[in-house]
C-alpha cells in the first residue's frame, strides 16, 4: 500500500508542530508579554483578521522585487557578456564591479531613498542592487567555464564566433546563471524590505516597522511570515524554472 | 625525396635510416591528400622554458590512405594532428591539403577527438547533425537516417549522451565528422577510454566505412596493436620534441578483421618492429 505521506514528511511535520506547541507553551507557562513575544494562536489569528493588508503589502513587495531582480538579470547578463568578451571591459567594469560589491548596500539606501523618494523606483533599485552582483559573477563564471576541448571541438567544425556563442557557451552558461539566480532572489526580497525600511509608505518591510512601533508585535510576525512565504515562493519558482536547463547535474 | 629523420635517442642505432618509403616514391602531387614539409612546433609562453614539440617532421599522405601515428606520450602525436586540422600554427615548415596550404581549419577536413565531445543538452541527432549547423550546411533527413543506421545507432535518435555508452557517444562522435563528408579525416586517440572489446568493434567499423567511403584517415593512437590492424602505413615519432623515426608500411591483406589478421605472422612482426622501435622491448 502507498502511503499517502512519506516517512520524511512526517517527521519534518511533527517537529515543527512540536516547536510551534512549545512556544505556545512558553508564553503561557512564563506569562510573557504580548508586545514582547505573542502566542503563536494570536500570531494566526492576526494573519486572518490582517489578511488584507497582508496581502496588499505583499504585492506591493513583490512588484519591487520582481523589477528589481528582472533589472539584475538583464543588466548582469549584459555586463558580464561585455566583461568576457571586451577586454576593455575586463579592466575597466570588472574592478569597479568588485569595488562596488564591497561597498554595504543597505549603507547606500538611505542615500537611495533621497536620490529616488519614497516610490516605488528606490525599492526596486535596492532590490536590484542586492541581487546584481551574484547574477553577474555566476554568469561570468559560466562564460568563462565553458571546457576548452569543446571550445576546440566548434573551431574544428568550423563554426563562427556567433554560433559557438549561441551553440556553446550559453547553453553550458546556464546552470551557473540558474544558480546565480537563485542566490540573487532571496537577496532581491532582502534589498526592498531594507528600501522599505529605510523610507517607504507601504510593503511589508513598511508594516513591519509600523507594526513594531505600535507594539504590534503579532502583526510584526505576521508580516515577517509573509515576507518568508514571498521569498520562499520566488526562490522555488527558480527552482523550477531551472529545471528547464536539466543537463546541469549531466 | 623525403629524408627521414634519425631520432636521437638510445634506440637510434637499432634503426635504420630509410631514404626510401611508399610515400618518398608518390611523385603524382595529385593524389597527395595531405603533405607536410619540415613541421616544426614549439610552444613558448611568457612564464617558461620555450618547449620544442616537433622537430622537422617531412612526409606525404596519400588519397585515401589510412595512416597511423604512433609514439610515446607527450611526443607531440596531438599536436601533429592539431596542426594538420588548421587548429594551432606551426612555426616552420608546409603543411598542404589537397595543395592547399593549412592555415586554419578546413571544410574538407574532420576531426575526431580523444574526448567524444558532445553537448549535453543535444540529442543524439542533433548532436550528429551540429557540424552542418554550426556550418550553416543543409541538413538532410535521409542522410541522417542513413548515418545513424551505418554507426549502428538507428532508434536512438532522441536519446541523450548521458543515455549512452561510452562506445556508442564514440560512435556519435565519429558520426558527426563522417557526416560533413570530409575528405580527409583526423582522428586523436578516439577509442583510447575503450574497452578492448568495444575498441575492436569500433575499428572494424571505422574500417568499414574507410573502405566504402575511400576517406584519408590519420589516426593517432598509443596502441601498436590497433595502428597495425588498420593503418596502411604507421608513422613512428620519437619521444620531445617529436621526430619521424620510421615510416612503416603495413603490408596485410585487407579487408582485415581483429582476429584473422591478427593470427597472420607478419602482424606479430610489425608489432615487434614498432614496438622495438618505439622502445617497448
Amino acid at each position: 500500500m502507498k502511503k499517502l505521506i512519506n516517512r520524511n514528511v512526517l517527521e519534518s511535520l511533527l517537529f515543527f508542530l512540536v516547536l510551534g506547541l512549545a512556544w505556545e507553551a512558553v508564553v503561557v507557562i512564563f506569562e510573557i508579554k504580548p508586545y514582547l513575544l505573542p502566542r503563536l494562536s494570536d500570531i494566526m489569528v492576526t494573519m486572518w483578521s490582517a489578511r488584507s493588508i497582508l496581502w496588499d503589502n505583499s504585492l506591493i513587495t513583490l512588484v519591487e522585487v520582481l523589477w528589481g531582480f528582472l533589472a539584475a538579470v538583464v543588466l548582469g547578463v549584459t555586463i558580464a557578456s561585455l566583461i568576457f568578451f571586451v577586454p576593455l571591459a575586463r579592466r575597466t567594469l570588472y574592478p569597479f564591479m568588485i569595488a562596488l560589491q564591497s561597498i554595504p548596500k543597505i549603507g547606500l539606501a538611505p542615500l537611495i531613498v533621497v536620490w529616488f523618494g519614497y516610490g516605488l523606483s528606490s525599492k526596486v533599485i535596492m532590490a536590484f542592487l542586492f541581487a546584481f552582483f551574484p547574477i553577474v559573477i555566476s554568469t561570468l563564471g559560466g562564460l568563462r567555464g565553458v571546457p576548452a576541448h569543446l571550445e576546440e571541438h566548434f573551431r574544428a567544425l568550423g563554426a563562427s564566433h556567433w554560433e559557438t556563442f549561441w551553440r556553446l557557451r550559453v547553453p553550458s552558461a546556464l546552470p551557473n546563471f540558474v544558480d546565480g539566480c537563485k542566490v540573487a532572489m532571496p537577496l532581491a526580497v532582502i534589498g526592498a524590505i531594507v528600501g522599505e525600511f529605510v523610507g517607504s509608505n507601504d510593503g511589508l518591510g513598511n508594516l513591519i516597522l509600523l507594526a513594531t512601533g505600535s507594539s504590534q508585535t503579532a502583526l510584526t510576525f505576521a508580516a515577517l511570515i509573509a515576507v518568508t512565504a514571498l521569498s520562499l515562493m520566488l526562490f522555488y519558482i527558480i527552482e523550477l524554472l531551472g529545471r528547464l536547463v536539466w543537463w546541469r547535474s549531466n | 625525396m623525403v629524408a627521414f629523420k634519425l631520432a636521437g635517442q638510445a634506440q637510434a642505432g637499432m634503426v635504420d635510416v630509410k631514404n626510401e618509403s611508399e610515400s618518398g616514391t608518390a611523385a603524382a602531387a595529385a593524389s597527395t591528400a595531405i603533405s607536410l614539409r619540415g613541421v616544426c612546433k614549439v610552444f613558448s609562453s611568457d612564464t617558461a622554458e620555450p618547449v620544442p614539440a616537433l622537430a622537422d617532421i617531412s612526409c606525404d599522405i596519400r588519397d585515401s590512405e589510412f595512416v597511423s601515428v604512433i609514439g610515446p606520450s607527450g611526443c607531440g602525436k596531438s599536436t601533429l594532428l592539431r596542426i594538420i586540422a588548421g587548429l594551432i600554427p606551426y612555426e616552420e615548415g608546409e603543411v598542404t591539403i589537397a595543395g592547399n596550404q593549412v592555415h586554419g581549419t578546413m571544410d574538407n577536413v574532420g576531426v575526431v577527438f580523444q574526448t567524444s565531445n558532445l553537448l549535453p543538452w543535444l540529442s543524439v541527432e542533433e548532436n550528429l547533425t551540429l557540424g552542418l549547423k554550426v556550418g550553416g550546411r543543409p541538413i538532410s533527413a535521409d542522410a541522417t537516417k542513413a548515418m545513424l543506421e551505418t554507426l549502428g545507432l538507428s532508434g536512438f535518435e532522441r536519446r541523450y549522451p548521458h543515455e549512452l555508452s561510452g562506445g556508442m557517444r564514440h560512435r556519435v562522435a565519429i558520426g558527426q565528422a563522417l557526416i560533413r563528408n570530409p575528405g580527409v579525416l583526423l582522428m586523436d586517440e578516439p577509442f583510447g577510454a575503450l574497452d578492448a572489446l568495444t575498441r575492436d568493434r569500433l575499428n572494424m567499423e571505422l574500417l568499414r566505412i574507410w573502405q566504402a567511403e575511400r576517406k584519408t584517415v590519420v589516426l593517432i593512437t598509443h596502441s601498436i596493436s590497433e595502428a597495425v590492424l588498420l593503418s596502411d602505413r604507421v608513422l613512428v615519432l620519437s619521444d620531445r620534441p617529436g621526430r619521424l623515426v620510421e615510416d612503416v608500411a603495413i603490408d596485410l591483406p585487407r579487408p582485415r578483421n581483429p582476429s584473422a589478421t591478427r593470427e597472420d605472422p607478419r602482424f606479430g612482426d610489425y608489432v615487434v618492429h614498432l614496438s622495438e622501435l618505439m622502445g617497448v622491448i
